[in-house]
């Protein structure tokens, strides 16, 4: 009996890999596992390589592990494009379709060709049920309750295929006498409830509509395109204004224009995009103007490799653009933080009347993840706007400088509150100014209304014992392989772990925290080590801190974080 | 009710004495705003930037002085967000023509209920006289245009008019700075006109080209009227029709007479309102 074990699926698109996963995730789910699936896609539109990676677990939402369990492959040649994601280890249990080449492929000694296409064409006249005879196999080696298909909480197409297909899938379940591994059997989950499964960009997309986003203007990129998508559901049903744009600029400056109107808007993109929505965020810093974006990075510089995960635009979020240009920079590392700081995102930008560029990534983005439905549940505050009153009627100052430095905003639509603004250096009211000491008073003021965010504590997380020594630094996706490698590698005692979901401006403590530590590391998906540069240009950092920092593409695998990790509690 | 002086800020204009921006901002002021009765805080004016783009810190209703190229799509988020509001994009040919062409035709595709005043003065004033899409392209040996003796336009002017009819904007007039009533009318009826609507506003620049360019095009300026017969240059050889700006075909053959040989004033095309 197993508390979490990791399955892989390889293919080719049509296969349905994707179908298959998804479908074992979900059932798993509503049984009460959780888990998480990354997906691996290459670059072809149609047909090309498709593959996944599985964590079933009965506790948590662990990540999978960096080799799989059982591995099911439909395609070796599509096969040998993901194998860097999907490594083979001499344990693992495969089970395959069609011979693999001889040469290339070393298959581990648990090796099974298992005619799934055939026994698919048997039953149904076609080979493409042989992903839910391959499911059907898989529910009975992993034990997983008999009466799975028919308690899944939620129905759609997917769930509608594998009723149509209910044959294949007995027949899956027929093989079992052949394949039982009783080592590979699931215990029970830790209750029964079911999971809610989602993957980041939906979290992200749910979370601004919890926060009352009704605007939402975007541009098709991958990976983030999920989030367009899903405000496009949610607001085109005369919920609100939805508007595929004609590129990045356009999103944005629509955005800007509902903000105007007092409207929670919201545009999300990754790398390249949000090089085109620069100008438009320097504006939204001056002008004062609420506004969010999220970035859901992806390998660069330029086009790079739009489907794989990397760190790279935190210089961009902090720093891009023209001028001093403050704006807030925030960053989830789970696909609850997705939601969570969604919210926080127009919490903030609404209050502070900024710009807030929340930082995901690919593979936090594109991930689909089943754990606990409660942070959808639960309650979150929800900031405002401050708003002029009856004594600034009729003089009124848009840009009043005020003790918090955050001046009440009127609505393009309000009476009593008109007044014009500009990119242009501007005074208290918004009129254009030539005169220096106002540019200086004014950038105080857009740089100071920020201060206070240094000291929301709860966006910095730590993790370990507080008088550790020795720590690690690491943001987004990349600290959920520190946190569990940290973990695996009964670590716990001697390394801690700070996480910060606030970037930008830079948090009380985390400062704190860097300055505890003897012995410092930080992991980030970036070759030139964008965080450490950030911490270095803001902190005195130990003089004992080590950077582990590579370009994107792989995620971090236990294997590859065990060697700095281990480095740094020696 | 409203008068002028509840449309006009206290603010100077930076323009220069003499500048097609005045008339513009007293069509605004004096006579459309007023006229249309719009209650002001439910007006909102966003410009880019460039001289003219300076016209929303004169305009006491909300405004929004924003980027080069983009107040139109400032316009679309506002109006879209907020259905109320009257909302006007204000800026020059560079602005609307050069650096944010691109965006029009998708503001025409998406007919959102905007007004956009194209303040076309032929040439990059605010950046002291360089050519614009618009500069008027003469060959050399036909004499410079403007003060560019020495770097004449090398490339084709991109006719707005022409553009916005073939991607079938749903308002299409051309104004004049010089006749103020008759540009408040048109700002009026674009504002009234359901859907999106384009007004290109002939304007001189007096800093940067010669008085005889703004002088021949106020000389030849030709009014439509509907249901009259239009007048062509000596250089068409059609025969004139009764002007019908329903017609689309008809509206095009007027966009395509050169600004030079025949400016057309008035309202050159209407569709339906949404």
């Amino acid at each position: 009996m197993r508390d979490r074990l990791t399955i892989g699926i390889a293919g080719t698109g049509g296969d349905g890999v994707v179908v298959l996963g998804s479908l074992l995730q979900r059932l798993a789910a509503s049984q009460g596992y959780f888990g998480q699936m990354p997906r691996y896609y290459g670059p072809q539109i149609r047909g090309g390589a498709s593959g996944l990676k599985l964590s079933l677990d009965t506790t948590r939402a662990s990540l999978p592990a960096d080799t799989v369990d059982i591995m099911v492959c439909f395609n070796w040649e599509k096969y040998a494009e993901l194998r860097q994601e999907l490594p083979l280890g001499t344990d693992s249990i495969v089970f395959y379709d069609n011979a693999p080449p001889e040469e290339g492929i070393s298959l581990p000694e648990k090796s099974f060709q298992v005619g799934f296409s055939e026994i698919s064409k048997e039953l149904t006249g076609k080979t493409s049920a042989k992903n839910i005879v391959v499911l059907g196999l898989l529910e009975r080696i992993l034990a997983l309750p008999e009466s799975l298909s028919d308690s899944a909480t939620v129905h759609d197409s997917a769930l509608a295929l594998l009723e149509r297909n209910g044959p294949a899938l007995d027949a899956g379940k027929r093989l079992l006498p052949e394949f039982a591994f009783a080592e590979l059997k699931l215990s029970p989950p830790k209750d029964a409830t079911p999971r809610t499964v989602l993957h980041g960009n939906s979290a992200a997309a749910q979370g601004a509509i919890r926060a009352g986003c009704r605007t939402f203007f975007g541009y098709p990129i991958t990976p983030a395109s999920e989030i367009m998508e899903e405000m496009q559901e949610r607001l085109n049903h005369g919920n609100g204004v939805f508007l595929q744009a004609e590129d990045e600029i356009a999103a944005v400056g629509l955005a800007i224009g509902a903000s105007l109107t007092g409207a929670k808007s919201m545009t999300a993109t990754t790398g390249p995009g949000l090089d085109l929505m620069t100008e438009m965020m320097g504006l939204a810093s001056s002008a004062e103007i609420p506004l969010v974006i999220v970035d859901v990075q992806r390998c660069g510089p330029a086009t790079g490799i739009p489907s794989k995960s990397e760190q790279s635009d935190l210089n961009h979020a902090i720093y891009g653009g023209h001028g001093d240009a403050p704006r807030v920079v925030l960053a989830a590392y789970s696909v609850k933080g997705c939601y969570r700081l969604a919210i926080e995102s127009f919490n903030i930008s609404e209050y502070y009347q900024t710009p807030v560029i929340l930082l995901t990534d690919q593979r936090l983005g594109q991930a689909t993840v089943a754990t606990n439905s409660d942070f959808l549940t639960k309650d979150y505050s929800i900031a405002r706007r401050k708003r002029p009153d009856g004594e600034h009627r009729e003089q009124y100052r848009r840009y009043e400088l005020t003790e918090d430095h955050i001046s009440p905003v009127a609505s393009a639509g309000d009476e009593g509150f008109i007044y014009q603004t500009t990119g242009l250096t501007h005074n208290e009211k918004g009129r254009p100014s030539f005169d220096f000491a106002t540019n200086q008073r004014m950038h105080e003021k857009r740089w100071q209304k920020l201060a206070p965010l240094r000291d929301r504590d709860e966006l910095v997380k730590l993790f370990g014992k507080e008088e550790s020594g020795r720590g690690i630094v690491a943001y987004g996706s990349s600290a959920q392989f520190v946190l569990e490698t940290v973990e695996d590698l009964g670590l716990e005692g001697q390394v801690k772990v700070c996480v910060p979901e606030l970037i930008h401006p830079l948090p009380r403590r985390l400062i704190s925290f860097v300055g505890s530590l003897e012995r410092l590391l930080i992991v980030e998906m970036s070759h030139s080590g964008q965080l450490h540069r950030y911490l270095r240009s803001e902190v005195d950092l130990p003089s004992d801190t080590k950077s582990y920092a590579r370009a994107g593409g792989a995620a971090f695998s236990r294997e590859e974080l065990a060697g700095p990790i281990t480095e740094l509690a020696r | 009710m409203t008068k002028e002086t509840d449309y006009r800020t206290e603010v100077t204009p930076v323009w220069c004495p003499g500048c097609g921006g005045f008339p513009l901002l007293s069509s605004l002021t004096r006579t459309a705003l007023p006229d249309l009765g719009i209650p002001r805080h439910q007006t909102l004016i966003v410009s880019g930037i460039g001289c003219s783009s300076r016209i929303p810190g004169y305009v006491d209703t909300y405004g929004f002085n924003s980027l080069h190229g983009r107040a139109v799509l400032i316009a679309q988020g506002a109006k879209l967000a907020n259905p109320e509001l009257t909302v006007v994009a204000i800026g020059g040919d560079g602005d609307f023509f050069s650096i944010g062409a691109g965006h029009l035709p998708h503001a025409v595709r998406r007919n959102v209920n905007i007004t956009c005043i194209m303040v076309n003065n032929f040439v990059y004033a605010l950046t002291k006289g360089q050519t614009s899409p618009t500069t008027p392209f003469l060959q050399r040996g036909e004499g410079p245009f403007l003060s560019l003796e020495n770097y004449p336009p090398v490339d084709p002017v991109l006719d707005m008019v022409s553009y916005s009819v073939s991607t079938r904007a749903s308002f299409i007039a051309q104004g004049i700075a010089s006749d103020v009533s008759h540009l408040s009318w048109l700002i009026e009826e674009a504002v009234k006109h359901k859907g999106f609507s384009f007004i290109n506003v002939l304007t001189p620049c007096v800093t940067f080209e010669p008085p005889q360019f703004f002088k021949t095009i106020r000389e030849k300026a030709s009014y439509l009227k509907e249901g009259e017969p239009v007048e062509l240059p000596d250089s068409s050889g059609q025969q004139p029709w009764l002007h019908d700006p329903s017609n689309i075909t008809l509206a095009l053959e007027l966009a395509q007479t050169p600004v030079l040989e025949k400016p057309h004033i008035g309202i050159i095309f209407r569709g339906r309102s949404v």
